[in-house]
């Protein structure tokens, strides 16, 4: 006992330096930094810390960011494309003009060309042969079949040569339509709205990620869906990992009886088709946040429960915890202050598995239309929303799936690489 | 062995038992009833209609004469659609959810295990990077994005594929191609990066080098030595696999309108079609329950390790 005191003296007339055997100072290394210092090492998995910050930040600032609102319908808006630098007005007014062409084209005021006669002429000429059988001598009239394929051919070049002519715009629209296109002209340059207080020229905005159903714009719902999806995943799976701490924590370390019961109740619970459950859950009690939160993180908690379980019976024989209880701590004590600290490593690393998780749980609830409803969005009810819509409009579909899938790379090579750092020896690499 | 069997199998009963009770009582304490329709009949009319489906029970008695109903397999009628009761609707869509869930377990065990093997003996090759990459896709990228855009793809662009419709329809057998390759996706990754875990952990140990040592060939010591030791974590992961093959069907078969059980689970929960919604977690949770139960079975069998007590 004096061998330490005099021991512990030393050290601190050393000021705390601690040395090793060859005397020479070192400096102590704790578990995050020898972690950070192999996680930058890890290129992909920085590569996803640097996606997962902006995309947090974008989130973050989602309210001040220069992006129109996501929940604003413009009904002469609905359905653009996506268009770098040409405004929505001219993107309403090329629609109304190819509307119209396309119309008076059909009712046959189009300007044939030489060229446009003589494709037609040929076309024509070409099918004749073709099914003017050289057996029934030429001349001879042709079956009523071989007529209507004539005729059919003609149809056919007649609309292909009509609609290079409305591309080339050589239709002639008679003055109702001019003037209907000049109306147009005239409230897209004028028409303004009142939009937060300040007077807005609305069509001349540009719809970079293109607009939806309602005319609303695009990049907003695919940032304001991000922030709602980042949200539900961050707090999902840190309910979800703090529940898994304290059931995994208390069967590890009493042990015995309660060690069985919360184990057989995860067993159970494991061997469930719980995203069933969930989903008559969401569709039975109407579509809350709060509830989705409750129902996905009751059944998400497990695999965190097993593990942290497993850590701690392995720590609870070390002997710092022996001299905590000689000490006379008390469980709680021993538990949620020696055991489950040198737990975090671990903990750190299922949060952010488990994030991706809890946002692709919740997309597909979305998806399915029971999770996130109107007018706020997640990037699983934009993707389940454009589905239907996809052949025509498929920017919808396009830019919140490769947000979101970038999105859930980027937090696997993270949680992959956290992994490996805190715990180099890993065996599920899985 | 036989004892074994056995045990395990009264030892599902609990778990059916309990996931029958919540989903009961759930769907009861759920707000709106099946017969809340906009327009309500007079109410003697709804009184004999609750009559004569013993809503007007107290819930504890309906409870037992729902369990009584089942365990001699007796779904009950639907509430929703008065042709049939609930035991025809599932003899007609099960059948093909189960044969698009096996075709899909199928081509993610196959497809999985190979690209495992051929990675892990080509370690760090293009073969083995390509693999990967897509064994990362298929786990990051949820299947109802991949769904969607093979649809986009291969249906609406490029016109190989019908976008949907099944075998017994005009297009026969290839319509069953792409709702099976979405489905098939996600465990086919976890498939391919845990037997190619598994493998390289293999061919590093003791008794492998053993068998080179001894001059065994190559091909000798995979086929018989190796392989063996590293396809058990793949039968271990057979039982989660189909659990979400099961789960992303009810996704899959909307999206290709797939005339399986996964139609009725999300409509019959929202009509609160009560026995109809009880039937589809029934028939899922007895599927799971029996999958999982098999696989433990082969694995016992795979592995000497495990003894039966």
């Amino acid at each position: 006992m004096s061998n330490n005191e005099t021991n512990k003296k030393s050290r601190l007339q050393e000021g705390l330096q601690a040395t090793n055997e060859f005397n020479q100072p070192v400096k102590g290394t704790s578990l995050y930094k020898d972690a950070w210092r192999r996680l930058k090492k890890n290129k992909m998995a920085i590569a996803g810390l640097v996606i997962v910050i902006i995309y947090s930040l974008l989130s973050l600032f989602a309210p001040i960011l220069p992006i129109y609102s996501y929940k604003e319908q413009q009904m002469d808006h609905i359905h653009l494309p996506p268009s770098f630098g040409q405004t929505a007005g001219e993107q309403m007014m090329e629609r109304k003009i190819t509307e119209l062409t396309t119309l008076a084209a059909k009712e046959g005021r189009v300007e044939w060309t030489k060229e446009d006669e003589q494709h037609i002429e040929q076309a024509v000429e070409e099918a004749r042969e073709k099914f003017t059988d050289p057996s029934s001598a030429g001349g001879e009239s042709l079956t009523r079949k071989e007529k209507d394929a004539i005729a059919d051919v003609e149809r056919q070049i007649t609309r292909e040569r009509r609609d290079i002519a409305v591309q080339e715009g050589r239709v002639n629209l008679n003055e109702e339509e001019k003037a209907e296109l000049e109306a147009l002209r005239e409230r897209i340059a004028n028409e303004t709205e009142i939009i937060d207080g300040e007077e807005e020229k609305i069509h001349e905005r540009t719809y970079l990620f293109g607009t939806d159903y309602l005319g609303r714009d695009m990049v907003a719902r695919t940032i304001w869906g991000g922030q709602m999806s980042i949200a539900i995943g961050l707090i999902g799976g840190i309910t979800s990992v703090f529940i898994g701490l304290f059931f995994g924590a208390i069967a590890g370390y009493v042990g015995g009886k309660t060690d069985y019961i919360i184990m057989r109740i995860v067993d159970i619970m494991y061997s469930m088709p719980y995203m069933m459950l969930v989903i008559i859950l969401m569709a039975l009690f109407g579509r809350s946040i709060i509830l989705m939160f409750l129902a996905l993180s009751l059944v998400s908690w497990l695999t965190v429960a097993r593990v942290v379980r497993g850590q701690i019976i392995s720590l609870k024989n070390s002997e710092y915890v022996e001299a905590a209880r000689s000490m006379g701590a008390g469980s709680a004590r021993i538990i949620f202050r020696h055991l489950v600290p040198n737990t975090f490593g671990i903990i750190i690393v299922y949060t952010t598995l488990r994030i991706p998780v809890f946002i692709q749980m919740e997309a597909f609830l979305s998806f399915l239309g029971l999770g996130i409803s109107a007018p706020y969005a997640s990037w699983g009810s934009l993707i389940g929303d454009a589905v239907e819509g996809m052949r025509a409009y498929p920017w919808r579909l396009f830019f919140p799936a490769v947000a979101m899938t970038i999105f859930l790379f980027a937090m696997n090579f993270l949680g992959d690489g956290l992994r490996d750092a805190f715990d180099p020896q890993s065996k599920n690499k899985l | 062995m036989t004892k074994y069997i056995i045990r395990r199998l009264i030892g599902l009963i609990p778990t059916l038992f309990i996931v029958v009770t919540i989903s009961f009582f759930l769907i009861r304490i759920a707000p709106g009833g099946p017969f809340d329709a906009e327009r309500r009949p007079p109410e003697q009319v709804m009184k004999n209609i609750q009559a004569k489906f013993h809503l007007d029970d107290p819930l504890h008695v309906q409870y037992l004469r729902y369990m009584g109903d089942i365990v001699r397999g007796d779904l009950g009628p639907s509430f929703r659609y008065q042709d049939h009761d609930v035991n025809y609707y599932i003899a007609n869509s099960l059948p093909n959810s189960l044969l698009l869930g096996f075709i899909a377990l199928g081509m993610a065990l196959l497809l999985g295990v190979n690209a495992g093997i051929v990675s892990a003996l080509n370690q760090n090759s293009w073969i083995d990077y390509v693999a990967m990459a897509i064994a990362i896709i298929g786990i990051t990228v949820p299947l109802f994005v991949i769904g969607p855009v093979l649809m986009y793809f291969f249906a609406l662009r490029w016109d190989i594929l019908p976008t949907s419709g099944w075998i017994t329809g005009r297009y026969g057998w290839v319509t069953i191609i792409m709702p099976a390759v979405t489905l098939a996706m996600q465990p086919f990754a976890t498939i391919a990066r845990l037997s190619r875990a598994s493998m390289l952990e293999m061919l590093r140990s003791d008794f492998i080098r053993t068998a080179q040592s001894k001059g065994l060939r190559d091909s000798v010591i995979i086929r018989r030595h190796v392989l063996k030791g590293s396809l058990l974590p793949v039968v271990s992961y057979v039982g989660p696999a189909f659990a979400s093959i099961v789960t992303g069907s009810v996704v899959v078969e909307q999206i290709f309108r797939v005339p399986g059980l996964g139609r009725f689970f999300v409509q019959s929960a929202l009509n609160r079609d009560y026995t109809l919604i009880m039937g589809t977690v029934i028939v899922y949770s007895v599927i799971l329950v029996l999958m999982n139960f098999i696989v433990d079975i082969i694995y016992s069998f795979l592995d000497p390790r495990i003894t039966y007590k």
